[in-house]
């Protein structure tokens, strides 16, 4: 235990004597958060609003068909624009979200009381058009509505009679759980800066001191080598968990700045922020065993790095698997490592309640396959190949 | 006391098995320098490796003040002074840290690093670098601080993988005088080395290792007696075989 203290305090030592990686390790990731929340708020506000209320430009194909919808559209907060020569070009060169196609029946359809067709043209696999189409799709059903309406009442019918059941719409969200699914970068962010926050001190410790040949001299000591390495994972958890909390607080700060936009009036409690490092505290374990482990087993320091690319990787694997196949929480994914954060994360983050049962699991899993890691890692401490460097 | 009995060990690289040490025996006493010498490559290096219990021998054995290395490795690291011939320092640390750092992890209480260190301080005339970073320091700062931090804990037993390499003439002669102060202080000290002359102005008793194995041993004048020449340095020549080789 001594040895373990003694290693840890050399570690940190030195790397807090480090501007540099003080810089690039500890503080990057603190800072660039109020940029991220302050810029990413002000965008997707400034965004929504001009898409929502700035005049939308559409150029309308046959216009000369229809007339009246042509001249209701206008009344809508929609400059008509006359049809380009190429359609598909426009789409696809991103100059207009949308356009609209009036068929040449539309007149006599619409006289004849069928339904007119107009064909509404756009990229559905663009973000962008969502809103420009929507309001349109939306000005179309208003004008159907009002003329079918006038027609039933022409033939002595009531509209509602069309009607048999009325839709409408109450959201239930929460203000919380609505910004939780706004924050679905968060959880990926914490759980990155969790388990590779440490990363160049590990690496540095092992594969580095390797490279540097100073691991010789230190395992000829009689210190046990089990204590050495468990003082060197010791260093970079509280590395990694340092970085963590100045990024949690430096969200908390970020927040009580907004003004306007999606993060407007969240609040990251103080009991929260306790929560997610409790939560990410085996991540940083596994991270920092994980890392000990490769760098134990690689020649290099350089060979270490290389890792880097894979495992940051990882914590994106869960979120992409349940945004392509979302699953309700099930308490096997309290136990499955990257899922589980991510799904705790996001529990706190909508202030849901995180039962017993699902605590202990996910930290029995969590410290569990840490403990697996730190143990294989520990072997291979052992190995005789690892003091030597030449 | 250290003795070695009959070394053997070998890596496997792809291109097939390298036997490093082949048959090592020899014993360094009490109050006395006993110095490897060797060309490169002879085995010297892994053979202190051994001696030091950071490989296992596939076959032999060592015994420090009777300890062996094998079984009772934690005690015999506690016995050891060790300068291996990686002997980075961390920079980042002042010399004093460097030291103290490996007292703590010798398990010495604060009070005896600080005589230990300061003991050392002196006899190798560290004063005007110790609470210096040891980062740009020379080279012979470096091995200088590298020694101290080896016998911070007061080993009984010194082992030194080629102390004074890359050091000038002032430096290796101070630490020749420090060496001696080690002798005379009863304590059994090792090293080793590729250059004759200092191994003949140092050495009580001289190992010549050529090709892993043991070629001859003895005092220098025993050395020079059983090759019949007349310079340490032919005798060191003869003695490793590359004379009969044509090489140097």
């Amino acid at each position: 235990m001594r040895t373990l203290i003694t290693v840890m305090i050399k570690e940190l030592t030195e790397t807090f004597r480090d501007r540099k990686i003080i810089i690039n390790g500890l503080l990057m990731v603190p800072l660039l958060v109020p940029v991220l929340i302050l810029g990413m708020g002000a965008l997707a506000q400034s965004r929504a609003e001009i898409q929502l209320e700035s005049e939308l430009s559409l150029p309308v194909l046959g216009a000369d068909y229809a007339p009246n919808l042509v001249a209701y559209l206008s009344t809508q907060n929609i400059r008509i624009e006359p049809p380009p020569a190429d359609v598909e070009a426009m789409i696809s060169n991103q100059e207009r979200d949308v356009i609209l196609r009036i068929d040449e029946s539309y007149a006599d359809d619409w006289r004849q009381s069928r339904a007119a067709t107009v064909e509404i043209l756009f990229d559905s696999s663009r973000q962008d058009a969502q809103i420009p189409v929507r309001r349109v799709e939306r000005a179309l059903e208003g004008y159907s509505r009002q003329a079918g309406a006038v027609r039933l009442i022409a033939r002595g019918v009531d509209p509602a009679l069309n009607q048999a059941v009325r839709v409408t719409y109450r959201d239930l969200a929460t203000n919380e759980s609505r910004r939780g699914m706004l924050l679905a970068f968060l959880p990926y962010l914490l759980i990155l800066t969790a388990f590779l926050g440490g990363a160049y001190l590990v690496m540095d410790a092992t594969a580095g001191e390797r490279e540097r040949q100073s691991l010789e001299p230190l395992l000829a000591t009689p210190a046990s080598r089990v204590a050495i390495m468990s003082g060197k994972i010791a260093a970079a958890c509280v590395f990694g968990m340092l970085v963590l909390l100045l990024t949690l607080l430096s969200f908390k700060l970020s927040f009580t700045f907004v003004r306007s936009g999606p993060f407007a009036g969240m609040e990251v409690t103080m009991l929260a922020i306790g929560k997610l490092l409790i939560i990410l505290l085996p991540m940083v374990l596994i991270g920092t065993a994980l890392l000990t482990l490769i760098s134990a087993s690689v020649k290099s320091l350089k060979e270490a790095q290389s890792y880097m690319g894979i495992l940051m990787m990882l914590p994106v694997l869960p979120t992409a698997i349940l945004l392509v196949n979302p699953v309700k929480n099930a308490l096997w994914m309290f136990a499955t490592p990257f899922l589980a954060q991510n799904q705790l994360i996001l529990m706190v983050l909508r202030a849901e309640t995180i039962s017993m049962v699902q605590w202990t699991t996910y930290l029995g899993a969590g410290f569990g396959l840490g403990a697996v890691l730190w143990c294989i890692a520990a072997s291979l401490y052992h190995s005789e190949r690892l003091a030597i460097s030449a | 006391m250290i003795e070695l009995t009959n070394l053997h060990k070998c890596f496997k690289t792809k291109t097939g098995t390298v036997t490093a040490v082949n048959g090592v025996s020899f014993r360094a006493e009490d109050g006395a320098i006993t110095g490897l010498l060797g060309p490169n490559g002879a085995g010297k290096t892994t053979t202190m490796r051994i001696l030091y219990t950071l490989m296992k021998a596939d076959q032999g054995s060592v015994l420090v003040d009777g300890l062996d290395t094998t079984r009772d490795a934690d005690a015999v690291r506690r016995l050891l002074g060790v300068l291996p011939d990686a002997r980075s320092l961390y920079k980042r640390l002042t010399a004093r840290e460097n030291i103290t750092y490996f007292g703590r992890l010798h398990g010495m209480d604060e009070a005896s690093i600080r005589t230990n260190t300061d003991r050392l301080v002196e006899e190798l005339g560290m004063a005007d670098f110790i609470d210096r970073r040891t980062e740009g320091f020379s080279q012979g700062q470096r091995t200088k601080t590298a020694i101290a931090r080896a016998l911070v804990h007061n080993p009984k037993n010194v082992i030194l993988d080629e102390p004074t390499n890359g050091l000038d003439v002032m430096t290796t002669r101070a630490l020749r005088d420090f060496l001696k102060t080690l002798r005379a202080e009863g304590r059994c000290v090792i090293l080793s080395s590729h250059i004759m002359q200092e191994v003949g102005a140092l050495c009580d008793h001289i190992v010549v290792i050529a090709k892993g194995r043991v070629t001859t041993q003895g005092s220098p004048d025993e050395l020079l007696k059983q090759t019949g020449e007349s310079t340490l340095e032919d005798a060191f020549v003869k003695a490793i075989g590359a004379d009969e080789e044509g090489s140097t």
